[in-house]
């Protein structure tokens, strides 16, 4: 029988999750073992298998349309979806923006950071991605599994991934849940 | 008795037990976000909901009285499944990240109860909806996004502390917790005793001093007793790493059933006095730092020298073991007088008093806890004593009355019923005239009034009031001066009997009573003599007091603090504050504590009691009696036990 295939993306995140995945040290040989990691973000092949993999999981939360996209073609393609950490979960610090208005936000971050000068303008261009509401994954797509954390311990992630790698759904309470 | 239940147990309790307290006898834990076990049930949160066999719905444990045969289960998937909606609807109400909050990972009730039930997410999510933070209070933090509308600090404002500042304004998802009528904390009627913080389940209120300093089991814990007035409430220090974290109330205390004022809770975090870490000795006009034997054998030979023309100041402050020792130099060595530091006439006289009758005259403080009617002489115990005032004033509510009898306004005013404004010399004649008036020996009220400028109305409602309460309370604060202080006592005391009521007197610091009890009750200081010791302790003396010894001719402190008495003093030795020792002290209420020391003093500066040994010691003073066989001997305001 092939190997479970494992694909993973990051969207409105810090990329910390994907760090602390990195964390499992030597045990990712392990997880080799079990599974065929496709495309990742910190590998060449970026785009998960058109043909689709088994588990399929997403970094951060949902703030433009361009991460909308990747959210529903992740979805599309894969099995079993996890939400990895606080942002893909809750929607996490991105999040925190949503208590002001995006046009407030976009001002903040272009126009009156200090290390604008009075050129500071809003990016306009239609190439870019349409900025949102920060959502949690699960707003936009059906997610499988929830792993909060922030980030997650890299023991979580392994057990979470051995778990799906195994064919079993992971289970996250008491002391696999209490991240910090 | 009903026979109820749960779970599987059967047991049986009082009729009108909740649900959620016959739990918690049988070891069977229920959640709960609203409930405090020292307010009144509240059945806010929901949380508690469990299911009765025979009722349709789900029911609040925490509301629902225990009834004959009921048959309750608390961990069925319907139980799991309200509590999960009911958590997914908080959390979605406002902002409830944890990552960035300062009770996460262990102090927050309400991501505990979401980590019990296994919530890896949230179902809805929030409405963004951004409220505001106040923080005007010096002392505390309102965040309003992580209030969960519990209502704990809102019933704790009123049950316990009887202040009523917090509220809840508008209704539903409006619901927003205001101070007084939507004043800044700051600068609201809050008394900053900080209850509302220690009871709030979530990081919505949050003490200023101690945020961010570490969760609850990173640090230590001292149970003790805070000795800042007589009352000597229960606390827990919180340290770590030997730093003072926050100091919180002790709910099994008895004589303060958790609750403290913001002298116990906040004024220790901003001590900013500046410590004496090293004895000095005076050379040439300036005091220069010394070793504890050079400094020891000055002192020595000074006091040798000044036999019979010495005089000693003890803080009341200061632990009985400490007081003891202090005494045996002073005997030792014919002391003119030995007095304490505080120098109010009215706490003399309660002392003399006792003295004189020889027996107990005063109550338990327990008494005020439950009485009907209350009649504040004296001091302002809403400023000092404040514990006191609070078991007054949550009384006020189930229909007790407050009588005032001040020369000045006081923070009673907007809570007594009758504020009767008498000159402090004419309080004594005054409580007498009362006392005709209620033993109907004098009916000529309209002169009374008129001669103590009275509208004759709220005298007849004063004497009303006493006379139709089943349990009058005197509060008399003595922490202060009068001209005749033995009359006014006596007029209390006669007034109490009348009434047939109970007297309390605050008598002033953690010790008063010990140490009158050891014998040092002279609150009349001798300035002049020779040679003056004082050992003050971690007290901060007033400037009047201070004042006093300015042209002492030769004087030997012991403080933790630099003080302007410190500055004038001829050899001074460091000791440790109040944090950093242990003792005895004899409360109020003549209890006996055992304090403990929270925190490790810094380099060579000892305890009180080890620094006036070392120099008993090198003076060869033999130990008297210890302090427990002369509290035997002394009559005292109250019994000690």
């Amino acid at each position: 029988m092939a190997k479970p295939t494992v694909a993973s993306d990051w969207l409105a995140g810090c990329a910390g999750c994907h760090m602390s995945f990195l964390d499992i040290d030597e045990r990712i040989v392990k997880l080799v073992e079990l599974v065929d990691l496709r495309a990742t973000p910190i590998t060449d092949f970026k785009v998960p298998d058109e043909k689709g993999v088994t588990v399929g999981i997403l970094e951060g939360g949902i703030n433009n349309s361009h991460n909308e996209h990747v959210a529903k073609q992740m979805r599309a393609r894969s099995k079993i979806l996890v939400a990895l950490g606080d942002c893909a979960v809750f929607g996490g610090i991105p999040a925190m923006r949503n208590f002001f208005t995006l046009e407030e936000s976009l001002k903040r971050a272009y126009v009156d950071t200090p290390s604008t000068d009075e050129s500071g303008m809003i990016p306009s261009s239609p190439e870019l991605a349409k900025p949102t509401l920060v959502r949690a994954v699960h707003e936009v797509v059906k997610v499988d599994v929830f792993v909060p954390g922030c980030p997650p311990d890299a023991d979580i992630i392994f057990y979470v991934l051995a778990e799906l790698a195994q064919g079993r759904m992971p289970k996250l309470e008491n002391n696999n849940l209490m991240w910090n | 008795m009903v026979k109820i239940t749960i779970d599987g147990k059967t047991t049986e309790v009082e009729r009108g037990t909740t649900i959620l307290n016959a739990a918690r006898d049988l070891g069977i834990e229920i959640p709960t976000l609203c409930d405090h076990p020292e307010l009144t049930p509240y059945g806010g949160c929901r949380m508690c909901l469990v299911e009765v066999e025979g009722i349709k719905t789900l029911q609040p444990s925490c509301t629902l009285p225990a009834g004959n045969d009921m048959v309750i289960h608390t961990d069925t998937q319907k139980v799991h499944d309200a509590r999960k909606f009911i958590l997914s609807m908080i959390f979605s109400e406002r902002n409830h990240f944890c990552p960035s909050c300062q009770v996460s990972a262990g102090d927050c009730d309400l991501q505990n109860s979401a980590y019990d039930e296994s919530m890896t997410h949230w179902p809805i999510m929030p409405n963004w909806q951004p409220y505001p933070v106040d923080a005007s209070h010096p002392f505390i933090i309102l965040e309003h996004n992580r209030c969960i509308l519990c209502r704990q600090c809102v019933r704790a404002c009123g049950e316990l502390v009887g202040n009523f500042t917090l509220a809840f304004e508008e209704r539903g998802a409006d619901s927003n917790l205001i101070a007084d009528l939507g004043l800044p904390l700051g600068e609201s009627s809050c008394i900053s005793c900080g209850t509302c913080v220690q009871v709030c389940p979530t990081g919505s209120l949050i003490d200023r001093w101690s945020a961010f300093q570490g969760k609850e089991t990173e640090l230590d814990k001292t149970k003790t007793i805070c000795l800042g007035c007589s009352i000597g409430c229960g606390i827990d220090i919180l340290t770590r790493d030997n730093r003072l974290v926050r100091i919180e109330g002790d709910w099994d205390a008895e004589v303060n059933g958790g609750i403290i004022c913001d002298v116990g809770r906040f004024h220790p975090m901003i001590e900013e006095r500046e410590r004496l870490l090293t004895p000095m000795i005076r050379a040439n006009g300036k005091l220069k730092a010394a070793t504890w034997n050079d400094a020891i054998s000055a002192a020595a030979q000074k006091i040798t020298n000044s036999k019979g023309k010495l005089s000693g100041v003890a803080s009341t402050r200061l632990s009985m073991e400490a007081l003891n020792k202090f005494k045996d130099i002073c005997d030792a060595f014919d002391a003119e007088s030995i007095s304490t530091t505080e120098d109010y006439s009215a706490i003399s006289a309660v002392f003399d008093l006792a003295q004189s009758l020889g027996t107990a005259f005063e109550s338990k403080i327990d008494e005020i806890k439950n009485a009907d009617c209350y009649l504040m002489i004296g001091e302002d115990t809403t400023k000092d004593h404040q514990v006191i005032s609070f078991f007054a004033k949550r009384q006020i509510p189930v229909g007790a009355k407050l009588i005032q009898i001040s020369d000045n306004s006081t923070g009673f005013d907007h809570f007594a019923n009758e504020s009767l404004t008498i000159g402090k010399n004419s309080q004594s004649e005054f409580i007498e005239a009362i006392e005709n008036l209620v033993a109907k020996k004098s009916s000529d009220i309209d002169k009374i009034a008129k001669s103590f400028k009275l509208d004759l109305s709220s005298l007849e409602n004063v004497v009303e009031m006493i006379s139709s309460a089943k349990k009058v309370v005197i509060i008399f604060g003595s922490r202060t001066n009068y001209d005749n202080a033995a009359a006014v006592l006596d007029s209390i005391i006669s007034l109490k009997n009348q009434l047939n009521g109970k007297l309390v007197t605050t008598k002033g610091n953690i010790n008063s009573v010990g140490a009158s009890a050891i014998g040092i009750n002279n609150v009349e200081n001798v300035v002049g003599s020779e040679l003056t010791i004082m050992a003050l302790s971690d007290e901060e003396l007033s400037q009047s007091f201070s004042k006093k010894f300015d042209k002492a001719p030769f004087s030997i402190i012991f403080s933790s603090y630099i003080s302007p008495l410190t500055a004038n003093a001829d050899i001074v030795f460091p000791v440790q504050n109040w944090l950093e020792q242990g003792g005895h002290f004899i409360n109020a209420d003549g209890h006996i504590f055992e304090a403990k020391a929270a925190l490790e003093a810094p380099e060579a500066v000892f305890s009180s009691e080890e620094s006036l040994s070392k120099l008993a010691d090198d003076l060869k003073v033999k130990k008297q009696k210890s302090w427990r066989e002369l509290v035997k001997e002394t009559p005292a305001p109250v019994t000690i036990s």
